[in-house]
């Protein structure tokens, strides 16, 4: 079918096109008083701003923060096998894992293997929680840490151990409720 | 039997109408022609014969009123099949839940999860829900089947496969399944560890995690790695392989299906030996000799001084091209000693050069036989060859075409071969009378006179009129399989016409589904003489300009000062060439000695003034030619580890020093350069040879081979075989496990072969020896000692040791007649 240019054109609405009169003085002053209004009644509302560092927004019980790998209460052993399903989950590919066998002599796990390597390169996730979600063992959880700045890349790739270690800075947990 | 001819019949598979060829089975049809899977456990055409163990594979087929297990139904003419109703799939989804019932679900911590048929299949075909509540059945575990294998008995789903391999395909029968019903478990016979030379088959064969690779455990998820397809080059098999590449590591290899090639399966070498890549002995960083002790330098003083020691040699230098050596390396080899260098002394072929026309008759593409053909021939002579030894796949091959397509085996060997059950008849001749005999059975095959023929190869007369019967009687196509020391021993001519003659009065030249096929005794060694890195042939097998020293000559000339440097290439003479003596005294008189070596093997250890790390194969590019003419090509896998760099690259640049640059800038450019200068390798290129290679002697450039003379030739009367009066006949062979490889890989180190002395029951007693004691074989002031194996069919009046490893090697008695007595 031909195009039919008729249909394509645009009926343009415009203002009056001279100013003046009771109408031109309230375009002028009348609308900025509005928004003066708006302004003036926020001074009555008080301060919202959060001092931070010092003082920190606690978070949601299912905020998505820094990861932390976990062992047993019972038996200190870790409860990641070293399976490589959050690797795998992983949408940034940003988990490494190589796994070893455990001996009775140099048992790590509580299963066959346990992961000899697991590192994390924080520079690149995403904190979607896949890992969390992928996990057979609950080993893997996403904390409530956020502040993760650091002034060298590598220094983001968090290795077993300080996965592992608790955060030394908690962050605050919002209550139930809040 | 000749190959099966196909009738395609048609038949409907879920409302579509199929062809597939008859007696193939309903699984494999509809997976192939219908586009649809039915999902199997227990079932694998390679293994042979269905057996319908684990019921997966259930359809319904319309005229039977109950479901048929589509594994073990073949497709027959109007049949028509549903693998998609509900009583189907009741049943699919019953099988998987009665499967599942005793598999324990630790799919995190097994080594098949993420390439598991029967997570896969469990995905694809189960309910998702068990009722099963009660306790699963438990095993200790994971225990080790052998030193390879680990076996987990709760993951087994007892489908059979592995039992059916060691019994069927491999024909080792150590595995079988022990009790009944639920109690049933695999296990070897007396429960020793599973040892033989194919058992890692079975762990790429299980459909669960129940039997994984030890040196692989734990290594890698399937998403943790890449598969990088190669081949082989550890021996002439040259099998298809994957490389499982994690960090630029190789973790693990697997088959990669050639039916032309290796039917699907891998030795234990090929499949374990890549641990030689990642360890510390392996040379990565070129080592120059300071002190009387090699030392690592940097590469540019390691080439500097290689080139000036050369170009002070020049022309008084020789070269050795061992068998692992690319069509590449050899073909810029040959320029670095011919052009650069001025010398004809270069060869590939251990113990002494054969007439060139002779090797143009052996190689001429209208009597190649192919793999394949071993299967279907009508009957197939082993000569003078060792196939478990000397290329292990074909081992498998030729009991493939046994058990299942009639093929009357026949062997004609010195040394009891592990084929001999299998053979329709096995004849045994003197060792190194190979040529005798085979001149022997041309005669008997003549109808002329052959009993002394056989006396001279130390024979029996009734037993080559045997073979000559059962060769006549077979049919028309006939194999020969032959090991290339038919033709390496000082009466190598001899031998090579007696086979030819052989083959003439057989009738094998242009036959289809029959020929020659040699098992050369490196793996490329093949290539390499169509390349002409021989001393008497130039590129393309052409005539040489001047015909130079052989291998043998080279050692003798080294010995006497004529020439003063030597370049190994992948080669220690120590180890390869028959003599030891007379490299021992070539190396300590030679000057230069420049080695490409991965591993310190002894010649390299003790005689080279500078070592160039080689490149792994799993890191090597370029072509290799099968010993049935398929020119495959090699992938680079991983990073070359350490220093090592490319040793094309490094052949050139010394060419290049040395004042004459072949112009060489990528490994392709002289993949091209081969491609167009062999005329009958014209028209192939890298893109055509592609993943499964191409036979050359298929296509039509193969016309432009040189033409040779034919057949009959007349034979010189050989001399008698020396016969044993009190002491024994000398015969070596490699083992497949003598190589350094296998002694540098941690897993495959207990394979490594010690000296062992096979001799026959009778000259045992005789000699008061039993079975393991240690005995001394000595000859004319050498002595090698050895445990003591007897062996039921060896010749009586031989002996036979094992030549090619470091310590006590056969290589240093010089034979023919030796002396055995207890230690």
């Amino acid at each position: 079918m031909a195009w039919d240019p008729e249909k394509d054109v645009i009926e343009v609405v415009r203002g009056p096109q001279k100013a003046g009169g009771a109408g031109g003085l309230y375009r002028a002053f009348g609308e900025t008083l509005r928004g003066l209004k708006t302004t003036f009644g926020q001074l009555r509302m008080g301060v919202d701003t959060i001092q931070y560092p010092e003082q920190k927004i606690p978070v949601y019980p299912r905020f998505r923060g820094r990861h932390q790998l976990h062992r047993f209460e019972d038996s200190g052993l870790e409860k990641c096998v070293g399976c490589s399903l959050c690797a795998a989950a992983c949408p940034a590919d940003c988990i490494r894992v190589v796994a070893a066998e455990n001996t009775p002599e140099h048992r790590v796990s509580a299963g066959e293997r346990y992961a000899a390597v697991y590192e994390i390169n924080l520079s690149r996730c995403i904190f979607c929680g896949y890992c969390e979600i992928a996990c057979p063992f609950d080993a893997i959880t996403m904390g409530h840490e956020y502040e993760l700045s650091d002034a060298n890349r590598s220094d983001l790739i968090f290795t077993k151990e300080m996965l592992l270690a608790e955060p030394i800075e908690r962050t605050p947990l919002r209550a139930e409720g809040e | 039997m000749p190959r099966p001819t196909e009738k395609l019949v048609s038949l409907t598979i879920d409302g579509n109408e199929v062809q597939a060829p008859a007696g193939m089975m309903l699984a494999d049809a509809a997976l192939k022609y219908g586009d649809v899977e039915i999902p199997v456990f227990c079932y694998d055409a390679k293994i042979g014969p269905p057996v319908g163990a684990c019921r997966m594979c259930l359809v319904e087929v319309e005229g039977i009123p109950k479901l048929q297990a589509g594994c073990s139904v073949a497709v027959t003419d109007g049949m028509v099949v549903h693998t998609d109703t509900p009583t189907v799939k009741a049943a699919q989804e019953a099988v998987l839940e009665f499967i599942l019932i005793n598999h324990p679900l630790d799919c995190p911590v097994c080594d098949k999860g993420g390439e598991c048929p029967l997570q896969d299949n469990a995905f694809g075909w189960g309910g998702g829900l068990s009722r099963f509540i009660e306790p699963k059945r438990h095993f200790e575990k994971p225990l080790a089947l052998s030193p390879l294998i680990a076996i987990d008995r709760e993951r087994c789903i007892l489908c059979y496969r592995c039992v059916r391999y060691s019994q069927e395909v491999a024909e080792d029968d150590q595995l079988v399944l022990e009790e009944r019903g639920a109690d049933t478990f695999v296990t070897t016979f007396d429960g020793h560890p599973y040892v033989a030379p194919f058992s890692g088959n079975i762990v790429e064969l299980c459909p669960v995690g129940a039997l994984t690779s030890r040196p692989y455990r734990f290594r890698a998820r399937p998403w943790d790695i890449e598969q990088a397809g190669s081949v082989c080059t550890l021996c002439p098999a040259q099998c298809n392989v994957s490389f499982s590449v994690r960090d630029e590591r190789v973790l693990r290899v697997l088959g990669r299906d050639h039916e032309g090639v290796d039917d699907g399966w891998l030795c234990d070498k090929g499949r374990f030996a890549y641990q030689a890549i990642h360890v510390d002995q392996r040379i990565t960083e070129p080592l120059m000799r300071d002190g009387g002790e090699l030392r690592p330098v940097t590469w540019e003083l390691a080439i500097e001084t290689a080139a000036k020691l050369l170009s002070h040699a020049g022309a008084k230098t020789g070269a050795l091209v061992g068998g692992e050596t690319t069509n590449e390396e050899g073909l810029l080899l040959t320029h670095l000693v011919r052009e650069a260098l001025g010398s004809n002394d270069i060869d590939s072929r251990p113990g002494g050069a054969l007439e060139l026309e002779l090797l143009r008759a052996l190689n001429a593409p209208t009597l190649q036989a192919s793999v394949p053909d071993l299967q279907y021939a009508h009957a197939v002579l082993l000569l003078d060859c060792e196939p478990v030894d000397d290329a292990p796949i074909l081992d498998l091959r030729l009991r493939k075409g046994v058990r299942h397509h009639g093929v009357k085996l026949l062997i004609a060997s010195s040394r009891p071969s592990a084929l001999d059950e299998r053979a329709a008849h096995s004849a045994r001749f003197a060792p190194g009378c190979g040529e005798a005999f085979a001149a022997a059975l041309g005669a008997a095959l003549a109808g002329k006179p052959s009993a002394s023929l056989a006396q001279a190869a130390g024979a029996d007369a009734d037993d080559v009129a045997a073979l000559a019967a059962q060769l006549r009687e077979a049919g028309e196509e006939v194999v020969i399989l032959w090991g290339e020391r038919l033709t390496a021993g000082p009466r190598r001519n001899e031998g090579a016409r007696a086979l030819l003659n052989l083959a003439d009065e057989l009738g094998l030249d242009g036959r289809d589904g029959g020929g020659l096929l040699e098992i050369p005794s490196g793996t490329n060694s093949r290539g390499l003489r169509e390349l002409g890195v021989l001393p008497n042939a130039s590129i393309g097998l052409g005539d040489a300009p001047t015909v130079g020293r052989d291998s043998q000559q080279i050692g003798e000339a080294l010995a006497a000062g004529d020439l003063s440097a030597l370049i190994l290439l992948h080669s220690d003479p120590l180890l390869d060439q028959p003599s030891s003596e007379l490299w021992q005294r070539a190396l300590g008189k030679a000057s230069t000695v420049i080695a490409h070596a991965a591993f310190l093997t002894p010649a390299v250890l003790e005689h080279a003034n500078i070592v160039f790390p080689a490149e792994s194969y799993a890191e090597k590019e370029g072509t290799v030619v099968h010993p049935d003419s398929r020119v495959q090509r090699l992938r680079r896998s991983i990073a070359r580890q350490g220093e090592t760099r490319a040793e094309w690259a490094l052949l050139a640049e010394l060419a290049a020093l040395l004042g004459n640059d072949p112009k060489a800038l990528t490994c392709s450019m002289v993949s091209a350069r081969i491609f167009d200068q062999v005329p009958f390798y014209n028209g192939l290129s890298l893109d055509l040879l592609g993943g499964v290679g191409i036979r050359w002697s298929e296509r039509q450039a193969a016309a432009s081979f040189p033409g040779a003379p034919s057949a009959p030739f007349t034979l010189d009367p050989p001399p008698a075989a020396s016969s044993p009066n009190g002491l024994l006949r000398l015969g070596s062979f490699r083992s497949i496990w003598a190589s350094p490889e296998v002694e540098a890989s941690p897993a495959l180190a207990f394979l490594h072969p010690r000296q062992r002395v096979e001799i026959s029951p009778a000259d045992a007693e005789r000699l008061g020896i039993s079975n393991g004691e240690i005995v001394t074989v000595a000859s004319n002031g050498d002595s090698v000692n050895g445990l003591a194996q007897i062996r039921a069919n060896a010749p009586v009046g031989t002996v036979f040791l094992q030549s090619s490893i470091p310590q006590q090697s056969a290589a240093l008695l010089g034979g023919p007649m030796v002396e055995v007595k207890r230690a």
